[in-house]
């Protein structure tokens, strides 16, 4: 009977049709808008996961996030190299300066200076050039969507140069880092060349990057640096959850969650109405399949059929779309960290379908009251 | 044998109504009737006497207020609602004014739905169906839509459908009511020659006096009552014509 149900449904072409780009649309609507929210969030700790040779981030105690920089004393580098179980600790200094390109065009940068002799925090994945040509004083590499900021529509290439704070920094290569947050244009260099540039600072050290020796975990590691005092110790990952946290309770995932929301209920409405409308405009039909000894279950094993292929092929199609309009957004050098999780893309298809599922009951009870003897009026 | 032995269908004192109070409505008013084995019997009466009621009631579709219906020994009133619908699904067969076959389906589909109901496999059942179809004269139809088909031809689906599960007992409401003359005749003609089994009773509800002479009885029913029954005129004329349609289509 289940092939009965499908033919009734594959026959009733508007309303299939319907269904499937109601729920197409309402998965396409959820999963875009949570992608870009996932994506927002994961920005604001992607410098944090962009380093990688590091496990342990140490900071100032009141520091909640990759973007909040308060300079660090030199003496804590040594603190937390005195601490048994580190295998070695860098510093990273965080500057923000403006900068000029050749062409004229002018932007805040976001300098990040890299400890000359361990190279801690370079990054490791690059799109043009060798990431340790900034050993060499006055040279940078930065990242494909400051590139397009200053070099708008040019290919990548070596050798070109910016002006910052009167010093010509030349550009080594194009990182592929992850997309900043704040949109900045993220200019890694030698910490010896970012000093230069952090004219009249006194303190040089932004975060302290640190490894954890074999044998040793990191949160135990972080626990002993705490107790030090003044200073504070996060793993990777729980400095990137801070950093996700801190702007993510800053209402802005509200406002992706109400519009998340809204084409949860309006795709669920909108399926779940005109299946309501499918099942009670099949009455006649469903009557006679009681009268001739169709059972209840038979009928409501129907209906979740029914239900599940329309729910199936629309999260399918909606998925789809969503995770073909993520590849195309992805191609914008500052919008190259979008991206959608199996978990967001499976997460809202279970919730439409959660909601939905109310509408197929409905139309269950609908069809358990049908009254056979109906069929012969 | 008992009369209940050799019954198809035994009605006693049945009563039925609808609604309560000032909108109760008295529908069928003690009805007793008899349908036997092998017998093709009518049940006739103006409009809005009782007759759809009581065919529900019979097929246990309604319950009733009162009394008891036995098909073929068994009382349905005193079977669980889902062991009536496994008896309705073996045991029953049903022709309808209106046709009710799925538009989504072929004819040959349509007349298969008994059987995959009952859960058998689709290509079997499609492919019994289709012959069944065949000996009704549908063969070069099997593979039509509803659509594509003429009142007659789908009222002869919905006999296959009807017939399909060899069920023994096969109720029509007003199955010649939607066809003009010449197409309820041979409608008619095939039930005769089709349905008509020692085994298996066939209950016609109409109030198209032109096939009357198909029947073997003819209960004529009133105001919620059996009023008379009389002897039909089925002749073996009729029989033997519905035979020959069955073996030659274009007869």
């Amino acid at each position: 009977m289940n092939w009965v149900g499908l033919q009734m449904l594959r026959n009733d072409r508007a309303k299939f049709a319907a269904m499937i780009v109601a729920v197409s649309l309402a998965v396409f609507l959820m999963q875009n808008q949570a992608a870009i929210l996932a994506t927002m969030l994961s920005m604001t700790a992607a410098q944090i996961r962009d380093v990688q040779d590091a496990d342990l981030w140490v900071t100032e105690p009141e520091v909640e996030c990759f973007d909040q920089v308060k300079a660090m004393r030199d003496i804590h580098l040594l603190r937390v190299r005195g601490i048994a179980g580190i295998a070695w600790a860098a510093p990273l200094l965080k500057i923000d300066a403006i900068g000029h390109s050749e062409g004229g065009r002018l932007n805040t940068v976001t300098v990040l200076g890299i400890d000359d002799a361990s190279l801690a925090g370079l990054p490791h994945r690059m799109r043009v050039g060798r990431a340790d040509a900034i050993r060499e004083l006055n040279t940078a590499i930065i990242d494909p969507g400051g590139h397009e900021l200053f070099f708008p529509g040019e290919p990548f290439k070596v050798g070109r140069s910016l002006r910052i704070r009167d010093r010509r920094i030349r550009i080594m290569g194009i990182s592929d880092i992850a997309a900043p947050f704040t949109g900045l244009p993220m200019l890694h260099t030698s910490r010896s060349t970012a000093a230069a540039l952090n004219l009249g600072e006194q303190h040089m050290t932004s975060f302290i990057l640190a490894r954890s020796a074999p044998g040793s975990r990191p949160e135990a590691l972080c626990q002993k640096i705490n107790t030090l005092g003044g200073l504070r110790a996060r793993t990777t990952e729980q400095f990137a959850a801070d950093a996700m946290w801190f702007y993510g309770s800053q209402g802005v995932p509200m406002l992706f969650m109400i519009t998340i929301t809204i084409g949860l209920i309006v795709g669920a409405a909108i399926t779940g109405q005109t299946f309501l409308m499918f099942i009670k405009e099949n009455a006649r039909p469903l009557s006679m399949l009681k009268v001739v000894g169709t059972t209840d279950r038979q009928l409501g094993t129907m209906i979740l059929l029914q239900g599940t292929v329309v729910l199936v092929l629309g999260s399918c199609f909606g998925s789809g779309i969503a995770a073909a309009v993520c590849n195309a957004i992805r191609t914008q050098p500052f919008l190259r960290s979008l991206y959608l999780p199996w978990e967001i893309a499976l997460g809202t298809c279970l919730a439409l379908a959660s909601v939905t599922g109310i509408a197929l009951y409905a139309s269950y009870r609908h069809v358990r009251g049908l009254e056979p003897a109906a069929v012969f009026r | 044998m008992t009369p209940l032995d050799s019954s198809a269908v035994h009605c006693t004192g049945i009563r039925k109504h609808f609604g309560e109070d000032d909108a109760r409505v008295e529908v069928l008013r003690g009805v007793d009737y008899t349908v036997r084995r092998g017998e093709l019997s009518f049940l006739v009466g103006p409009s809005g006497c009782g007759k759809t009621t009581l065919i529900s009631v019979i097929a246990g579709l309604l319950e009733t207020s009162s009394g008891e219906v036995s098909l073929f020994g068994n009382h349905l009133a005193r079977m669980p609602h889902s062991d009536r619908v496994l008896f309705r699904r073996s045991h029953l067969g049903f022709v309808f004014q209106q046709y009710n076959l799925l538009q989504a389906l072929t004819a040959a589909e349509n007349a298969a739905i008994p059987l995959l109901a009952a859960g058998v496999r689709r290509r079997e059942a499609v492919d019994r169906a289709a012959a069944l179809l065949d000996r009704l004269g549908l063969g070069s139809r099997t593979g039509a839509y509803p659509r594509q088909l003429s009142g007659g031809q789908q009222q002869r689906v919905a006999l296959a459908r009807a017939l399909v599960h060899e069920p023994r007992l096969i109720i029509c409401d007003e199955p010649t009511a939607a066809l003009d003359h010449a197409t309820g005749e041979a409608v008619m003609e095939l039930l005769a020659s089709a349905a008509v089994h020692p085994d298996r009773a066939v209950l016609v509800v109409t109030h198209d006096s032109r096939v009357f002479r198909f029947a073997d009885v003819i209960a004529h029913m009133d105001d919620g009552q059996i009023t008379h029954v009389e002897p039909g005129r089925r002749t073996d004329a009729a029989t033997h014509l519905g035979s020959s349609r069955l073996t030659n289509p274009s007869a």
